[in-house]
């Protein structure tokens, strides 16, 4: 902190001024952008305010904001309880690796929305089929970076605690689990990005609510302010669910910033 | 057990038998499959059909024509459009990069917008390229661009902002102009991480067409997968699924193994991150 950033945050500022001025030029009345293309960005702000309080295609706002949030968190949840001991443990017992891995390895090729029209088939266009394409999403960054996490523990550390005496069990959660926090995180916010990319095309394809439904109905319509509300919120939504992460790090994991700012190590 | 069957048969370094290992859970994986849906018909076909009628699907697809198109059509049609769409945002990605990390004023003044449009995920962009383009190749191949650009701009910064300052210097006292030091110091060495950019920039591009797939058009691979959810024909989904992966597979490999001749300079440029 200090003058440079301040600084820097001041000519971002600036830039996006910048831009909705160019923006607001673009689309003035008889302008060179149509606003049927391109709304201009008052109408957008007075149908984001609109949105709040009158339902748009059933609920406001505030309710498809929600619906996303609940469905993408539950299934990166669900993920993360399914992969991370998974991912720990492949890393431990080498022979569930050589088991599991190549399973995982036909899979993850496969883009995670390619599964939407099978879990619509087999599950119908209710919370359950997002919720697992979601949680399929999810999965193979949080099982990816557990394994990795475990492989980034200092082999130094662990002889050490075997030579202190330490069982297995006490070197797995004091030394393992510690060390591997910060690719844990990583990974949680990997998972996460992946997650709510994701479920913004199950949306589009298949829900009765959420942002992407929005979107796709904003478009089917013809109310382009309303989708670029849409696609506004998807963008800002997911910046801040990663600032979330950054910030549970610093609380859960401060070490894993000392690297960063260039301790002498 | 199967560790002492192992070393009877002579598999005993750690490869083999990982190797081995991975052999035998797909079989069972595979034998799983085929005693639920064809031997014990725990699973109704319309549920999960067998290999056998994923087989004999993918073979129909094949050599009679599926809406229009035979599966080469369709994965034909699929490659054109993410073809395009990588190459535009190559063409404008690479050049808008080496200017954020060429002219510093430029960055600050584009970045926030940058940042803002990459966070936003490439399939929120189908409904606006629905409502631009219509049903047409353009469409895909804009959510393709979206996809794939910000790879190509990220990485091509990285790359030349990572160009070592003696080489710039050295080639300007030797009287080189701004073009020749771009040209031939500056790209040259910048080109690992570009390519990088390249291969990122794939991947996500092909995750991206099968989106916009799914949402619009009357052929293509994604098109096929929504097809067969439509038809209640869980057979083609497998076999659009099947071939996607095997796809995308296919062109990373190629990729990969290019880069050697394409970029003989390189030698280990550890950028990853997209």
């Amino acid at each position: 902190m200090g003058r440079i950033d301040a600084i820097r945050i001041a000519s971002g500022m600036g830039a996006i001024v910048a831009w909705i001025l160019i923006w607001a030029w673009l689309t003035r009345p008889g302008g060179p952008v149509p606003t049927l293309y391109f709304p201009a960005p008052d109408d957008v702000w007075t149908k984001f305010v609109r949105m709040w309080v009158r339902p748009y295609i059933g609920s406001t706002l505030i309710e498809h904001i929600l619906s996303s949030l609940y469905i993408v968190l539950f299934g990166w949840t669900v993920a993360a309880v399914v992969g991370i001991p998974l991912g720990i443990a492949m890393a431990w017992w080498t022979k569930l690796k050589w088991i599991v891995f190549p399973i995982f390895q036909l899979i993850r090729p496969v883009p995670p929305l390619a599964w939407i029209p099978l879990t619509i088939l087999w599950l119908g266009i209710g919370d359950t089929a997002r919720m697992s394409v979601v949680f399929i999403a999810a999965l193979v960054p949080w099982l990816m970076n557990s394994m990795l996490a475990v492989y980034s523990v200092d082999k130094l550390l662990i002889d050490a605690g075997k030579a202190l005496g330490a069982s297995d069990r006490q070197i797995l959660m004091r030394i393992v689990c510690r060390t591997a926090l910060p690719t844990l995180v990583a990974g949680a916010r990997m998972a996460l990005g992946s997650a709510w990319s994701t479920l913004v095309a199950a949306e589009i394809l298949a829900a009765t609510a959420g942002l992407g439904y929005v979107a796709v109905n904003a478009s089917q319509l013809l109310d382009t302010d309303v989708l670029l509300v849409a696609m506004f919120l998807i963008g800002i939504l997911g910046i801040s669910l990663t600032a979330l992460i950054t910030i549970a790090q610093r609380f859960l994991a401060p070490w894993s910033f000392a690297d960063v700012r260039g301790t002498n190590r | 057990m199967i560790e002492r069957w192992l070393e009877e048969i002579g598999v005993t370094s750690n490869r083999a038998k990982a190797k081995a290992y991975g052999a035998i859970s797909l079989s069972s994986l595979l034998l799983l499959w085929i005693l639920a849906t064809s031997v014990l018909e725990w699973i109704e076909p319309r549920v999960l059909p067998s290999p056998a009628q994923v087989l004999r699907q993918f073979f129909w697809i094949l050599t009679e024509p599926f809406s229009g198109l035979r599966l080469p059509g369709h994965v034909w049609v699929s490659l054109e459009r993410w073809g395009w769409g990588v190459f535009f945002a190559m063409i404008i990605g690479i050049p808008i990069g080496v200017f954020f990390a060429w002219a510093p004023w430029f960055k600050t003044f584009a970045n926030p917008v940058f940042e803002l449009l990459h966070f936003i995920p490439p399939f929120a962009y189908i409904p606006l390229a629905v409502l631009w383009f219509g049903a047409s190749t353009a469409t895909q191949a804009m959510v393709v661009f979206v996809a794939a650009f910000p790879s190509f701009v990220i990485n091509s910064q990285l790359g030349v902002s990572q160009v070592e300052k003696i080489h710039v210097d050295a080639a300007r006292v030797f009287g080189a102009g701004q073009f020749a030091t771009l040209r031939r110091v500056v790209i040259p060495a910048a080109a690992p991480s570009i390519y990088t950019g390249l291969r990122i920039a794939i991947s996500n591009g092909w995750m991206a067409l099968v989106g916009a797939e799914l949402v619009v058009g009357k052929v293509g691979l994604g098109f096929m997968i929504s097809q067969g959810q439509e038809n209640a024909s869980v057979a083609t989904i497998f076999v659009g699924v099947i071939t996607i992966g095997c796809l995308g597979v296919t062109i990373d490999t190629i990729i990969q193994r290019s880069e050697s001749r394409i970029l003989p300079w390189r030698k280990n440029v550890m950028v990853n991150q997209g």
